[in-house]
């Protein structure tokens, strides 16, 4: 049984061959960021990804196949979305992509409340697959728990994250237009994508007619113009085929498996380790810290101890803490440094449910080029310098306009020839909402089902609030007047009523704050309660502000990770 | 023009969205493909029809898209049990429906005869897909309001499922994509604002 550490299989040559300086669990965005700092300052460090390999390039099996070579030309076979209703319906999952992705079927949970989890199980995890949209969030984002008092503060301040924001740009690669807007911080910015001809109407008229609403151009991890630091990633620009989720041959988007890894591989510190399922931390009484992990074979199933004096718990945010919850020790019975007894509570995420669609009456002798990675985007403009609805926090809002298929009636050659035009514009609007953390909003372990590794299954208990719906119809409201006034026709809007989870935007569980009794983790990221373990994915945020949270976790653990190796060479973990 | 605006365009010739696979992902759990038979004569006998709504002009029809053969796949892999025997049933139903009008088989008739019947068939498939649609959309939302409430659904027409069909499978082809519309795998860079004239074509993807 992997609990019985009699029966743990320690490789042939002990304890020291199975030793690093540090050891990362998980392979995504924010692992393989732990993995290239710590790497980079010299710590001999062990990946673990629970997932098979993933080299870039080579594993990208359908990265340049065209529409005509798939089977059903994208589509899913019904048996395929009948097993796994969660999976199939995310927007990236189809013919070209379900691969990087966790079918229902392969990893059960359980849903005490409907929560679409969205899992991509091998090294890069969902760094493949994520939107790549990437804002930093402003001072308003990082004050408002505190300011609007729905959740703990959080331990640092914008200006304090400011260059790790730009330390992780620099690498990763951002494209943006500076901007110079409080509530939407310029960054270190490759050249921007630019709006297409309706876009940019709208975009005029909209701030022509509201004071305070800015539209700009989407932020995106995507090499418009690469530097030297990309080039020696081995990345080349992005080649706008809007393709991302097949995995980019030209290193196009980051990803961990374009970037941080390789990278971290070739400081010679690393060792990655596909295939190795987290069982928990091991924590010793004696020693008050964590010594290493428990690790099962996803394959054979065998049970391997790994020790290294910090761990970085970069697992997803829902992972991460399914693996603190079932690290329990006599001095944690609850859970790793879970002495408050918050650890899988107040998970929040994204609020997607709003989209507006309308007709615009524009150019007909105007069209684009090429597919561009990113949109249209309005930074909140709610409650931004005081509190003015009735509800908390508020929305981004995402549009991008395009040229519909002409349509026509009947068959034949003429009806041919008129499908093939393109037709009359369109332009469609999204919300991403902040959501307020909640304590019933939690996870916890199943005392009753187990998954196939001997760990318990999960269990969600995630919903939406009042909060929620109000903010939804806000947006619903504003959408509709802002496109009517930058002359939309057809205004329509939707409610897609999708489960919270199906945004890929949870966060929270193992929180960070200053005060141990309210929070997990410290201003650095480290467990109050066991000082060498880190978390410094999803699972670490106070809040969700309205914006994309991947480029804040990747400066989060740069900051984190640093911080790591300056306490272990002072000996302080 | 990406998959979803083929799809919207395909939802607006045929009266409705397509049908089959990822659209019925709001619930309908216990809804799985059947087994089907597919005889030679039956793909070539989908060729004629697809060529019919898509047929050889400057560009390649859907026959030289091998449409036939890919009905045959998308209903085997991606159609309900009910569908697929609407489907199936559809063949001959439109067989038979040749041979009274004309006196002679779908296969035998001239492509006249094929245009002539096919435009009447696909006005009354419209019809009855449209009308379909707007009467379950509303039931569904009153179900919506009562929990465990499930509504009975009438059929789909077998036309709507083959001009979709063809629609989606000439447009996602090689000919179709890069022959009757522009396809370029590799764009290079993303240019906001080009010209373009009555009569040029639009994007594959």
């Amino acid at each position: 049984m992997p609990q019985d550490t009699a029966h743990v299989n320690i490789n042939s040559g002990g304890v020291q061959k199975n030793t690093y300086d540090a050891i990362v669990i998980g392979s995504g965005i924010s692992g393989g960021w732990a993995a290239k700092e710590l790497t980079e300052k010299g710590l001999k460090t062990l990946l673990l990804e629970r997932g098979r390999d993933v080299v870039h390039i080579k594993d990208y099996p359908t990265a340049t196949l065209n529409p005509w070579d798939f089977t059903h030309r994208g589509r899913m076979p019904l048996k395929v979305t009948t097993e796994n209703p969660v999976v199939a319906r995310c927007y990236a999952f189809g013919e070209a992509s379900q691969h990087f992705f966790v079918k229902d079927t392969e990893h059960p949970y359980v849903q005490e409340k409907p929560f679409d989890w969205i899992r991509g199980y091998q090294v890069g995890g969902k760094s493949l697959l994520w939107a790549r949209q990437t804002q930093r969030w402003s001072r308003f984002d990082f004050e408002g728990p505190e300011r609007d008092a729905f959740a703990v503060p959080w331990p640092f301040t914008y200006n304090e994250i400011a260059p790790w924001y730009s330390h992780v740009e620099k690498f990763a690669g951002i494209s943006g237009n500076k901007d110079g807007l409080e509530t939407l911080p310029d960054g270190e910015f490759l050249p921007p994508w630019d709006l297409n001809c309706v876009e940019k109407t709208i975009q005029q008229r909209i701030m022509q007619q509201y004071k305070n609403r800015y539209v700009v151009q989407g932020r995106c991890a995507h090499l418009t113009k690469p530097n030297p630091i990309h080039v020696e990633q081995g990345r080349t620009q992005c080649q706008a085929r809007s393709l991302c989720e097949r995995g980019c041959p030209f290193g196009g988007y980051f990803s961990s498996n374009a970037s941080t890894i390789p990278w971290a591989q070739k400081t010679g510190n690393l060792t990655l380790v596909p295939e190795s399922v987290v069982h928990s931390i091991i924590y010793d009484e004696k020693l008050q810290k964590a010594t290493g992990v428990r690790v099962i074979n996803a394959v054979t199933k065998e049970a391997t101890e790994y020790y290294a004096k910090i761990i970085f718990v970069n697992a997803s945010t829902i992972n991460t803490n399914l693996i603190l919850l079932n690290s329990v020790s006599n001095r944690f019975p609850n859970g790793l440094g879970n002495d408050s007894g918050l650890l899988g509570k107040f998970i929040a995420f994204h609020n997607y449910r709003g989209h507006v669609t309308a007709s615009f009456d524009g150019p007909q002798d105007k069209y684009y080029y090429g597919r561009r990675p990113t949109q249209a985007m309005m930074p909140n403009f709610r409650n931004v310098y005081h509190q003015e609805t009735d509800f908390l926090r508020g929305y981004m809002v995402h549009y991008s306009a395009g040229r519909a298929r002409a349509s026509a009636d009947g068959i034949g050659a003429a009806f041919k020839d008129a499908i093939t035009e393109a037709g009359n514009w369109y332009v469609s609007m999204m919300m991403q909402g902040e959501t307020i953390p909640k304590e019933t909003n939690h996870v916890r372990l199943s005392t009753t089902e187990k998954d196939e590794w001997g760990i318990p299954q999960l269990i969600t208990s995630v919903a939406y609030d009042d909060n929620d719906e109000k903010l939804l119809k806000d947006f619903l409201t504003q959408g509709s007047e802002m496109l009517a006034a930058a002359g939309c026709t057809n205004i329509q809007t939707h409610d897609s009523k999708q489960a919270p989870g199906l945004d890929i935007h949870e966060m929270g569980g193992v929180r960070m704050g200053k005060d141990p009794k309210t929070a997990l983790l410290n201003e650095w990221n480290q467990m109050h309660h066991c000082k060498n373990v880190f978390v410094t994915d999803g699972a670490c945020m106070v809040s969700t502000s309205t914006q994309n949270p991947s480029l804040t976790y990747m400066a989060i653990t740069a900051r984190a990770a640093n911080y790591a190796v300056e306490q272990l060479k002072k000996n302080n973990i | 023009m990406d998959r979803r605006e083929l799809l919207k365009m395909v939802a607006l010739a045929t009266g409705g969205v397509m049908i089959g696979g990822e659209f019925l992902l709001s619930g309908c759990k216990n809804e799985k493909s059947g087994a089907v038979a597919f005889k030679p004569d039956d793909i070539a006998f989908l060729d004629e029809v697809g060529e019919t709504i898509i047929p050889t002009t400057s560009s390649p029809g859907a026959k030289a898209a091998g449409i036939g053969n890919f009905m045959k796949v998308m209903v085997t892999d991606c159609y309900t049990e009910p569908d697929q025997k609407v489907f199936m049933e559809g063949i001959r139903q439109l067989n038979e429906f040749c041979k009274k009008k004309n006196g002679i088989g779908f296969m035998q008739a001239t492509p006249q005869q094929r245009t002539a019947l096919l435009e009447k068939i696909d006005a009354e498939a419209k019809a009855y897909q449209k009308e379909k649609n707007e009467k379950e959309a509303k039931l569904k939302e009153e179900a919506a309001k009562e929990r465990n409430k499930t509504i009975a659904l009438s059929p789909n027409h077998y036309f709507t499922m083959m001009k979709q069909l063809t629609l989606f499978g000439y447009f996602t082809s090689k000919p179709g994509a890069t022959q009757a519309l522009r396809y370029v795998a590799v764009p290079g860079h993303y240019d906001g604002c080009m010209p373009y004239k009555k009569g040029d074509k639009a994007w594959a993807t």
